[in-house]
């Protein structure tokens, strides 16, 4: 009995997931025709998909537009490079520099461990509406900026900044250095960037405890991946704040603030990327005194037969940046490979990390694990021109406190549809494949999880 | 350890600034012919669609049109659609510097951000694909005479919405020029590669890949678009070229009315 209720709401979602991926696959032919609108595809007057895989992930396009400070591979662009008057300047020149995001979960389904928490399986309705606004471009030849700001209706009408620098590019007129100064992604150049996530990640949602084993987890999605994920139990940052176990951190955070060096010097073939942080989980200022810093290195392979590949790694070096119970300072460090293939409609790509904490209480460590592992896999095929069709595992084998952490693995299927370049419905539904191994870990209450997601960019 | 990590990643930004801040160093030296300064333009602007021997085949190249047209030019078959030249001719090198320079709507950006003199020298090394090139010198379509457009009267207008229907053009681009007339709804259309290919929405220039003047227009009617179903209308207007002049005058009057 108790297993069929255990399994209920798992055959429900999974049916959901079905039911909706059939419907959006068989949507009929009166869609219109794709065409490009948000910021840079207005500025340049291109589709989405001349940088992007399918929109947000990018392309080796993209990936060099980004990589050259939002400028053509090879040039020096600049766009604005004359003095303009503010008289002189159109609505059409600011749309050019402005793009916004909307993104919506009309439906979330989260089957959750009844028999042990006595939590009910959770339908939600548009549980998380977001707008994001970003202005992005070039000031003047090699001299380029972003700045995205967030406003999460479903939790507050806050406005959050998320990343905001300036980038000088092609130092000394060539391709072997760019600087980015400001709150930056660390990631974005590594083989599996954290940002860009093909589906907005939910926030997470913490339910009762786990009897003496902390909050047990009710929502979250894998979007990010076990491997950018902070891994460990019973951490927190410099303001004593917990951090999630679930969350990107480090050098997969999705924004720090740092200074950040890249470059090809030797030709397209290799890339190296070395930066200095703030720390991490430093929302504002330096409440450290000391730095994290990463080095990664990129090798890229092959430019023909619509074939590419690329092996990455990097060590990030955390320096007093976590606290753990009783609030003492430790040093959490990660060390990574990542890789990825793309071959036509096949966009195969991994990374696995190892996360390690130094500098513990001596009188922790018998309680405490000190390493973690996450690797997170995924795949997306582009089907037809408006179909990504999406598949992806996860594993987290979690360091922390012992008496919480546990493995995890999750299985996650998606179909993204484009009703045009820049209109994007979704589905996706996450399988915890240790759902039968039972026990009391946090991580073990969410069983299954089915998200719906609509996303305009525009 | 920390600290003299610091100072190294700082007096290097630091010094990097300086060199950056120095000027800018652009290949303006070298000659237009210059292949090898051509190539290492095209290894970092262009082989990553074209792909690096210049098949079309680079890596971002099929994310654009997956499943339908149109994909990145292929240099090393000759077939090129923004020419000055007849159809089945090669493109002139002012051709190919015009679609650098303006890119093409939808598909490709503009490459204005590269020096004029880089332009020159990629041009010169996309020719070294097509052997072609090297036996055969392009002339234009002569098609504005002294030079001067057809003004935009009722008159013109009313003389281009005629040539419309009598040269056909409604079966692919539709009666209303949206690019919905019953060959394109039919989905017959493809394009030399065989993927599927839609008709321009004739009433939205900025979709317009050829550009969007009624002389790219008249252009465009003369030498067709080699390698999709758009053809040249050179001979039949042989004679009478005042007509394509007229036909450019009805549909830029078309945008004007949306």
């Amino acid at each position: 009995m108790k297993c069929s209720l255990r399994c209920h709401g798992s055959r429900i979602s999974t049916l959901w997931a079905l039911g909706v991926v059939l419907f959006i696959t068989s949507l009929p032919g009166w869609i219109p025709d794709a065409e490009a609108i948000p910021a840079f595809a207005r500025k340049y007057q291109v589709n989405c998909n001349v940088c992007h895989v399918r929109w947000p992930r990018l392309n080796p396009f993209g990936e060099q537009f980004l990589e050259n400070g939002y400028q053509m591979p090879g040039t020096h662009d600049g766009g604005m490079v004359e003095k303009i008057r503010l008289g002189d300047v159109t609505l059409d020149d600011i749309s050019n520099y402005i793009g916004f995001l909307f993104d919506v979960e009309p439906v979330t389904n989260s089957a959750l461990r009844r028999d042990v928490t006595g939590a009910e399986d959770q339908t939600e309705l548009a549980n998380v509406a977001l707008l994001r606004m970003f202005t992005a471009g070039t000031l003047t030849e090699d001299v380029g900026f972003l700045m995205d700001m967030t406003t999460l209706f479903s939790q507050s009408s806050d406005v959050e900044l998320g990343r905001a620098f300036v980038s000088f590019n092609n130092i000394g007129g060539m391709n072997w250095g760019h600087v980015r100064i400001g709150r930056i992604d660390p990631s974005a150049y590594f083989s599996v960037a954290t940002d860009r996530p093909q589906f907005f990640p939910l926030s997470p949602k913490i339910g009762p405890p786990f009897g003496p084993f902390g909050p047990s987890i009710q929502r979250w999605s894998q979007t990010f991946g076990s491997a950018a994920a902070s891994k460990f139990y019973g951490i927190f940052d410099r303001n004593m704040a917990p951090i999630f176990p679930f969350a990107p951190t480090l050098y997969n955070s999705t924004v720090e603030a740092g200074i950040d060096l890249h470059g090809r010097p030797f030709g397209d073939w290799f890339l190296y990327q070395i930066g200095i942080l703030n720390g991490a989980e430093e929302r504002w200022g330096d409440t450290n005194n000391s730095k994290d810093w990463y080095v990664m290195t990129r090798f890229d392979y092959a430019q023909s037969d619509n074939f590419s590949a690329n092996l990455s790694g990097f060590a990030y070096f955390g320096n007093h940046n976590t606290k753990v119970l009783g609030g003492a300072d430790v040093s959490r460090s990660r060390y990574g490979v990542g890789a990825r293939i793309r071959y036509r409609w096949l966009d195969l790509y991994g990374d696995y990390t190892i996360d390690r904490i130094t500098d513990l209480p001596s009188g922790m460590s018998a309680t405490f694990d000190d390493t973690a592992t996450g690797v997170t896999v995924e795949a997306h095929a582009i089907v037809t021109d408006r179909l990504l069709l999406g598949v992806g595992y996860n594993h987290l084998d979690a360091g922390g406190v012992l008496s919480q952490r546990k493995s995890a693995s999750f299985l996650s299927l998606q179909a993204r549809y484009y009703l045009r370049s820049n209109i994007a419905l979704q589905v996706r539904d996450e399988v915890n494949l240790r759902d039968a191994e039972g026990g009391t870990s946090p991580a073990r209450n969410l069983r299954n999880q089915f998200i719906t997601n609509v996303s305009i960019a525009f | 350890m920390m600290k003299v990590l610091c100072r190294i990643v700082f007096t290097l930004v630091g010094g990097l600034w300086v060199f950056w801040s120095s000027g800018t160093v652009e290949a303006t030296s070298q000659p237009d012919k210059d292949v090898s300064a051509g190539a290492i333009i095209y290894e970092r602007s262009c082989s990553v669609c074209h792909g690096i021997s210049g098949k079309g085949d680079g890596p971002a190249a099929f994310y654009n049109s997956a499943y339908s047209a149109s994909r990145a030019r292929d240099f090393t078959v000759g077939n090129y659609k923004f020419r000055s030249t007849p159809s089945g001719s090669l493109p002139r090198d002012e051709d190919l510097f015009r679609t650098i320079t303006n890119g093409v709507p939808g598909f490709m950006p503009s490459f204005s951000g590269l020096a004029v003199e880089q332009r020159w020298q990629v041009i010169t090394y996309i020719k070294t694909f097509y052997p072609g090139f090297q036996e055969e010198t392009p002339e234009a379509i002569q098609f504005d005479g002294n030079g001067s457009t057809i003004p935009a009267t009722t008159e013109s207008v009313q003389r281009g919405k005629a040539l419309f229907q009598v040269m056909d053009c409604h079966s692919c681009h539709g009666a209303q020029a949206r690019g919905a007339g019953p060959v394109a709804v039919a989905e017959e259309l493809t394009d030399s590669s065989g993927l599927p290919i839609s008709p321009n929405d004739l009433t939205n220039p900025t979709g317009w890949k050829n550009g969007t003047t009624a002389r790219d227009i008249v252009r465009t009617l003369l030498t067709g678009l080699d390698g999709t179903p758009m053809p040249s209308y050179e001979s039949q207007l042989a004679g009478h070229e005042d007509d394509a002049w007229h036909l450019a005058n009805y549909l830029l009057s078309l945008s004007r009315q949306h």
